[in-house]
């Protein structure tokens, strides 16, 4: 239960005190890294800040993008991903395993932690949103066949879901 | 006078050869759909599991200087209307009270999905290869444009004109309060730009505009008019002007697949989900604003969607797509079953919740009851008695200390929100066919209210993370959150919501609403 004001309150107030101590591009990636296995995507540790994570998630991406800007040259904006990979060999890979994913679920994982760990400013922008597409156009396709064939009760086994109620 | 030997050759070839004196549009459509490109290293920025044929036509040959010459004819026309002769016999006050604080949902609402219909349709025009369907999907863009314009003028030309402003002139910042609005941005936004770049065509063009626009743009129009309503019909009608063009986008795009072998796997699915994505929100909403939002009755409702909903779409233009491999939806019957008493049921939990909302809603007058039981009998014994006892215990005077949703409480309803549609729904009430089924997955609770969108979720659980307003609010005090989020008139006390449109009925405030001590909580915590 939050009982706190949608636009300002406590726990945004808190997560920029912490945002504002981040001084080095290394320490802003680790926790951005961090706060987003905790606090986001469906398969995140806990929904303990289910209602501000969007926006504390954007703050702390605003505050990694300014230590990029001071941090990197221009090359290493353009072709890098923040902890000095080449952003495209890193690319290529996550793909190749997409290529070769055949399930559904594997393929859905392969996609949500290619976004939690390398989304922007991670990896350039140039460079995620065309893996990006490229993962979301193969997950797309494992999913949409036979769509309808399953029936409901082993779809709910198959996904996991602890049932509390059905009418 | 001598002519030099120049000017002769020239004037000698001229006589050969006569240069055109004026260009016909479509030859000049043609010439530049001959500036195509090379398409084998190009890439939509767009995902999509289907390929779209490079060949493919478009049906209104449109370039952008016709384009521009008859949507400057429309817009004369309409604001010419709209600024003279609607303002002078003053139109605005002529609307009847229950209509005006409905125009304040439609409008606003609507320009939402136009306003996403333009990125939409720039997606589209990434995605597709063909020149002539990129030039369509091209003037669909700026046909969204204009409508975004127009929508917004609507509310503001009721603000300046009109009976009531407040909601007409803040819409935006209060929609987001009330229950209404995650739905409609999950039809109207998510449904338009998320996912597969055909699918989104599906959910805007084959479903939203070809099935919907019918029932929305025009129905609305009548029941506009027959509420003594000019200012709507001047807009609307001019809107649906360019609805054509869209629908044909749509067939277009399903001709530019239909030879693609992935259409075959995956296009019926995703006209099934896109169909009940638009349908589970649209269905009672319009119902809902059409019947409860009227004083004189158009139609009912379930007439008005079972002639262009399941006849006229489900049949007759989806039967024209059959040849390339589409199928009427397998969920349309089921949504025929909703198009009975859904609006009914939503208009339960709209009245219980209108502190929240950005307009005023009324009970049904004995007059107004007479019909609904006429139209949908046995309408009385579930929903009119209730009303009854509603308006008996003075609902509509701040001084009775209720509102409706303490009757729910009272009574036990609890009310829930469907996750993957943000529609509300109280499964111990509802005749409608909604039931409960809640989930609990990696710790987090999940809420349903029918097979598909259950399906929906259990699929692809990421695209429905939205929190409802019950998480949103749990803990927190009605008046708190109204305040918090610029529920009030220009007082800063009196609610912009009201349940009632009586020029001489009190008005609540948030001081009122603050005595009741009505705190948010979520039903699913009691699970």
């Amino acid at each position: 239960m939050a009982n706190y004001k949608i636009h300002d309150n406590p726990v945004r107030d808190e997560w920029l005190a912490k945002i504002g101590e981040l001084r080095t591009l290394k320490k802003g990636a680790e926790f951005l890294t961090d706060f987003r296995a905790r606090h986001t995507t469906p398969l995140r540790e806990n929904y303990d800040l289910e209602l501000d994570w969007g926006w504390i998630e954007c703050k702390i991406e605003e505050k990694v993008a300014l230590l990029k800007h001071a941090e990197l040259n221009d090359d290493q904006f353009l072709n890098n991903c923040v902890g000095g990979a080449n952003a495209q060999d890193v690319a290529d890979v996550a793909v190749a395993k997409m290529d070769a994913c055949t399930d559904k679920y594997e393929a859905e994982n392969l996609h949500i932690n290619f976004r939690r760990d390398y989304k922007p400013p991670i990896m350039p922008t140039n460079v995620f949103m065309d893996a990006d597409r490229l993962l979301g156009t193969k997950l797309m396709e494992l999913r949409n066949i036979d769509y309808y064939a399953m029936p409901l009760e082993e779809l709910r086994k198959e996904r996991g879901v602890k049932i509390i109620t059905i009418q | 006078m001598a002519i030099s030997a120049a000017t002769k050759a020239a004037t000698d070839a001229l006589a050969v050869n006569r240069a055109p004196t004026s260009v016909n549009a479509q030859e000049v459509h043609r010439w530049l759909q001959s500036f195509t490109w090379d398409f084998d290293k190009n890439r939509t920025k767009y995902p999509t599991k289907y390929k779209m044929a490079n060949d493919t036509k478009e049906q209104f040959k449109l370039i952008a200087k016709e384009y521009a010459r008859m949507e400057s004819v429309k817009d004369e026309r309409q604001f010419g209307s709209l600024q003279d002769v609607l303002t002078r016999v003053d139109a605005g006050n002529k609307v009847h009270p229950k209509w005006n604080e409905t125009m304040k949902i439609i409008s606003n609402f609507l320009e939402v999905g136009e306003y996403n219909a333009i990125a939409a349709t720039g997606m589209l025009w990434d995605s597709a290869t063909s020149p002539e369907q990129k030039n369509g999907y091209l003037a669909q863009t700026l046909d969204e444009i204009r409508h975004t314009n127009q929508c917004g003028y609507v509310n503001y030309y009721f603000t300046k004109h009109g009976q009531d402003a407040a909601g007409h002139n803040d819409a935006r910042r209060t929609r987001t309060i009330g229950p209404l609005w995650k739905g409609m941005k999950r039809v109207f936004s998510d449904g338009f730009i998320s996912g597969d770049a055909v699918e989104c065509s599906i959910n805007l063009q084959l479903v939203g505009e070809a099935c919907f626009t019918n029932p929305l743009i025009v129905a609305v129009t009548e029941w506009a008019a027959a509420n003594g309503d000019e200012i709507t019909p001047t807009v609307f009608l001019s809107i649906e002007t360019d609805e054509l063009r869209h629908m044909a986008n749509g067939y277009q795009t399903v001709v530019s697949i239909a030879n693609d072998e992935a259409a075959s796997k995956y296009l019926n699915t995703d006209l099934n989900n896109a169909f009940w994505t638009q349908q589970k929100y649209f269905t009672p909403v319009l119902g809902m604003a059409f019947e409860y939002g009227s004083h004189f009755k158009v139609e009912p409702w379930v007439k008005t969607w079972n002639r262009w909903v399941y006849e006229d779409w489900g049949g007759i233009w989806i039967g024209r797509l059959g040849k390339y491999g589409v199928e009427s939806p397998a969920s349309l019957r089921d949504a025929k079953k909703d198009a009975y008493w859904a609006h009914h049921d939503l208009f339960l939990l709209a009245y219980a919740l209108w502190p929240t909302g950005f307009f005023r809603l009324t009970l049904p007058t004995k007059e107004e009851m007479d019909w609904f039981e006429e139209n949908y009998p046995g309408w009385y014994d579930h929903y009119g008695v209730i009303y009854e006892e509603w308006r008996a215990r003075g609902c509509e005077d701040p001084n009775s200390g209720f509102i409706p949703l303490m009757w729910f409480i009272e009574n036990n309803h609890p009310i829930y929100i469907d996750r993957v549609s943000q529609v509300p729904f109280c499964p111990s009430l509802c005749k409608g066919a909604s039931t409960l089924r809640v989930h609990e997955y990696n710790g987090k609770k999940n809420t349903f209210s029918d097979d598909w969108g259950e399906r929906m979720w259990l699929s692809e659980p990421e695209r429905y993370e939205c929190q409802n307003m019950f998480e949103q609010y749990a803990g927190r005090e009605l008046s708190e959150v109204i305040a918090e989020l610029h529920g009030v008139r220009s007082d800063g006390k009196t609610l912009i919501a009201q349940p009632h449109t009586d020029k001489d009925g009190k008005m609540w405030t948030l001081d009122d609403i603050k005595a009741l001590n009505c705190v948010f909580s979520d039903p699913v915590d009691a699970l």
